[in-house]
Order: structure tokens, then sequence, then C-alpha cells
């Protein structure tokens, strides 16, 4: 049986006449993962600071397992967020980090700190200092420490952003396997459409202070609700504003390749390679819009012809839920 | 390297060892002139006269005293108001910062006299608590300035970091915060224990000659020419404040999450 874990209910934030969350509304089973993901200076960190407690909503409420929190405190919430720095603190030892979270939780269990320097793979550097332990192992504490406290909910504000890119594909499933394995409820912030596909069961696309669409990755690609997300997925030319075809039913050639279509005419601007695969990116001149597709030859061309198949033309769902 | 090495001893030599040991000496010897053909007379008669002083005593401890007491409410005052000026935007903050500056832009001595009056009305001139009250004047501004600062260094997501995890207000003042602002006391003990010390306008204003410092007793000695005494009492006056940070010092290793020299660490 699935149990709300927590809801948030028509939530406003306005800051000097600017609306940043307008009448946000969405719900989190417990254990689920929600990614997410929008574009930089949107309000995501705002609507998590606002679940966190840091921040009031103007209007609107939240409730966790059936209560109302809209008034509660940041410390009296079981609701934990990892920011975008570690923010370890720097007086404290690496262990010293994880046992202060559990001990002003009042959670604090010997066994329980072992296991999290265990599982974090910190056991080894319990006694050093923050500033003498690398990145990724400072991002893997402020976690432990996080999850010291047993929150019932735990939100990330793009937590691997200061990381480099080898580390952060390890940490990324390091902590997607971790929150799973504890059945933790998580929200997960990202301006990365790929890190929200890793970390989420679902993914909300965010923007202009309204969740766009929230569904799972497949949804997401297969009907987009509107223009935005199909831009922010990228996986579709917008033709229009309700209508788009996905890339893999675009056709390229010399000439137009269907009779039965829509024919444009393209620049070729770079050819990139990706996954092993040359990658060709068009600018098609008539919809000033740039496509990126993989193509199995190179192409000699400057210019191409794109066509799309009259039956691959949809239109937008418009449906956020 | 080497070269800055030698840079940093040469300076060190000549503005703090050479000047000290001068002072030293000339505390431990009689007066000496040049081309007197006298040589120098090695005694105790600074030291000798220094604490034949009935008052000096009493003035050190009513220093030490009013020291401390200058010290803690500076430190709970400047803690609590730089916290409040790092962590809330409003408007106007550049004024509030400047208003709160502005008794150190303003004469000490003009604000003395101005409030004497008001402290005869309320009974607090010729009391301790008069002094301590007007040594907060030149030394608040200071460790407000100072907090501020360290506050705005240690920057708000690590301030909200405790609350997140849970932490209440003052579990989050002794565990992160104050640790985490131990160069800033240390700078403030220094800074408001040598301004309280060198008070003398104020102190002999407000305290009426009842309250008794050790600028008062040393005043009178201005006026005889003998250094060696004038040597005495400079090195006592300076003992005082050193003093005072050992005891600082010591108190803040008991501060949580403190790293004892004792402990062993790995």
């Amino acid at each position: 049986m699935t149990q709300t874990k927590l809801e948030m209910k028509n939530i406003t934030k306005t800051f000097n006449q600017d609306t940043i969350l307008n009448d946000l509304t969405f719900h989190l089973e417990k254990g689920e993962i929600m990614s997410i993901v929008g574009p930089s200076g949107s309000g995501k960190t705002t609507l998590l600071r606002i679940l966190a407690g840091l921040e009031k909503p103007t209007e609107g409420e939240i409730i966790m397992n059936g209560k109302e929190i809209t008034k509660q405190k940041a410390n009296r919430r079981s609701i934990s967020l990892v920011f975008q720095q570690p923010l370890l603190f720097p007086h404290m030892t690496v262990k010293e980090n994880i046992d202060y979270g559990a001990k002003v939780s009042k959670k604090y269990k010997a066994e329980k700190i072992e296991s999290l320097l265990e599982a974090t793979g910190m056991a080894r550097f319990r006694d050093h200092y923050p500033s003498e332990i690398s990145g990724g192992q400072q991002q893997r504490t402020a976690l432990a420490r996080a999850m010291a406290t047993e929150p019932e909910v735990i939100l990330f504000d793009e937590p691997f952003s200061s990381l480099d890119p080898s580390l952060r594909q390890d940490l990324r499933y390091w902590v997607r396997d971790f929150l799973a394995s504890r059945e933790t409820t998580a929200v997960f912030v990202t301006h990365d459409m790929e890190e929200a596909m890793i970390m989420g069961d679902q993914i909300a696309v965010f923007e202009n202070g309204k969740f766009q669409q929230i569904g799972t990755v497949e949804t997401l690609h297969q009907s987009p609700a509107n223009m935005r997300v199909a831009s922010f997925l990228g996986g579709h030319l917008i033709l229009n504003d309700h209508e788009f075809v996905p890339l893999h039913a675009v056709q390229l050639g010399s000439q137009k390749t269907s009779e039965n279509g829509v024919s444009f005419h393209a620049s070729v601007e770079h050819i990139t390679y990706q996954h092993g695969r040359p990658i060709v990116h068009l600018y098609i001149r008539e919809l000033e819009k740039k496509i990126s597709l993989p193509i199995n030859e190179s192409l000699p061309k400057q210019e191409v012809q794109v066509t799309i198949p009259c039956d691959s033309i949809k239109t937008f769902s418009g449906e956020i839920l | 390297m080497i070269l800055r090495k030698a840079f940093f001893l040469i300076l060190i030599l000549l503005f703090f060892v050479i000047p000290l040991t001068a002072l030293l000496l000339q505390s431990l010897s009689a007066p000496w002139r040049f081309h007197t053909g006298q040589g120098i007379d090695w005694g105790w008669q600074g030291y000798s006269t220094l604490f034949e002083n009935p008052q000096l005593w009493e003035a050190t401890f009513i220093s030490i005293w009013i020291g401390f007491a200058v010290l803690f409410i500076n430190v709970t005052l400047g803690l609590f108001t730089g916290k409040a000026l790092a962590s809330y935007p409003y408007r106007g903050k550049a004024w509030l910062e400047a208003l709160l500056l502005s008794p150190i832009l303003i004469p000490s001595l003009a604000i003395a006299m101005g409030l004497h009056l008001f402290m005869i009305r309320i009974g607090l001139a010729d009391t301790f608590w008069g002094v301590l009250l007007i040594h907060l004047v030149p030394t608040v501004p200071y460790s407000i300035k100072i907090f501020h600062n360290s506050y705005q260094q240690i920057g708000k997501t690590m301030m909200e970091q405790p609350h997140i995890l849970g932490a209440g207000f003052w579990t989050q003042v002794f565990t992160v915060e104050l640790p985490l602002l131990k160069p800033a006391i240390r700078s403030l003990t220094f800074l408001t224990i040598v301004i309280s010390l060198s008070q003398y306008a104020i102190t002999a204003l407000i305290g009426g000659g009842r309250v008794l410092t050790l600028p008062l007793v040393f005043f009178p000695f201005l006026e005889n020419a003998n250094t060696s005494i004038m040597a005495a009492f400079s090195i006592w006056f300076a003992l005082i404040p050193v003093f005072m940070y050992i005891i600082i010092e010591s108190l803040m290793m008991f501060l949580p999450y403190s790293r004892l020299p004792w402990r062993n660490h790995r």
C-alpha cells in the first residue's frame, strides 16, 4: 500500500511583486524519488527552501504524513536538505560531522554512525577534517550527515554540480541506490536532464514558477505537455505552438525523402561525436530551430533536406500530470 | 624564501624584540644619562616604587574586572548584532551599519561628557557600572564590525546547515558559531581589553576618581622623569592583556569540538 508522505498544496511565493512560485501542487508517496528539473533561476531552490522550512510560502500549505507543517520551523521538520556545497563543519572531523546530525536530532546510535561511515566509504577517513578530504568525499560525508538525522524526506539541491563529471556519474548511482535501499522519500533538484532521469522515478519539469509537466521519462518523451517541456527535453523538433515531431522520425537526405510529408531546408553547422556515433547539428532557418541528430555516415554537404512524415506529427498533450 | 624570512626576522627584531628588551633593561636599571661618565646601575627601584603604591593591586583588579566585563558584554552584543546584520536582508542596512559605527567616529570624550549628566541623574556616575558602560562606547562598534565580517565570511548557508539538521538556537551558537568565531573572539579580546585598559579621560570623568583603574594610578607618574619607574609600569600594564588573553584562550578550549593540544589526533 502506498501512502502519501509529503504534499504541497497551492504553494505561492512572491518576492517584491515577482511571482517565483505560482500555485504549486504535488505529492510524493513514501519511498518515491522525484526529480525537479528546470533552467537555472527558475525558482527550484526557493521551492526546496520552502519545503525545508528555511523560507515561508506567501500562500498555500505543506502537509506531511497528513499533518500540516507549513508553520513549523526547519529544525522541527523531519526533512533534511543537502545543499550544492557540502557545507561540512570545518572544526569537526568526518565522524563528528556525521555524529552531529544524529545528536541534534536526538537519534544517536553508535552502530548507525558506523554503518553510515561504511556505506559512504568514509570509515577510513573518520578522523580527517573536511579540509583534508576531496570534494566527492565531502559530499558523501554531507549526505551521511543528512541521513544520520533519519529524515522522512530528504531534499537535494544540485548536490553534484560542483564535482567533476566522472565523480558525478559515480555518485549519482551511489546516492540513488542508497536512497532506494533505505526507502527514503526524496526530492532532487537539478538543471541537468540526464541527472534528473537517473535520479528520479518521476520527473517534474519546472519553469516560470510552475510545473510544466510531471511524469515518468517515457511519458515526458512520448507526450510532452507543451513547447517548454519539449524544448527542455531536446528530443523533439517543435514545429509550432501546438505541434511537434519526435527527432527519431525526422529523416535526412539530399532530397525530400518521403512523398507524404513536410520538408525543410537545413544547414549543417557542426558534426560531433557522442556515444561513438557522429551527431550532426542542423539549423532549420524556416523554423529558426536547431536540432541534433545521430547519423550513420558522414554528410559531405553543407545543405541538407529535412523531411518529416505527416503521420509522425503530434500535438502537445497539454496535460500537466 | 630565505630573503623573506630574513626580512621578517629583521622586522621582528627592529619593532618587537629590541624595544621590548630595552624596556625590560630600563625597568631593571636606574635612569642612565649619556656622557655623565657613570655606568649602568642595576636594581629593582622601578618595581619597588611600583609595588609600594598602595593602590596598585586595587587598580589592577578593578581594571581586570572592568576588562572582562567589557569583553563579555562586547562578545554578547557583537555576536548577536553581527549575526543579525549578516543574516537579515532589509532596507537601509548601510545606514544602520553607519549608525552602529558612529560612536568611534565621534570623540568618546564628547559622548562621555554628554552621558555624564545622564549618569549623575540615574545614579551611575562615580560607580563601577558607570565606568563599565562608558567603556562600551569605544569598544562595541568594533565588536559589531568584527562579528559582522566573521558571520559574513562563515556564510549564510553554513548557518542554515545546523538548523536544517535540527539544532536549536543555542545549540547552534555553542556547537557551530562560537567555534568558528574563535579568531574573531581572539582579536576582540586584545582589542577591547587594550582599549578599556587605556581609557583615562572617560574613566576619570565618569568614575570621578572613585573607580580606580590603572591609568588613574599611572598618570601622576607621567610627570616625573624617572624612566625606570615608567618602564616598570609599562611592563606591568602590558602583562595584564597577556594574562587575560591566556585566560580567554583556555576558556575557549572548553567550547565543543575544540582541538585540545593534549588530546591525541590520529
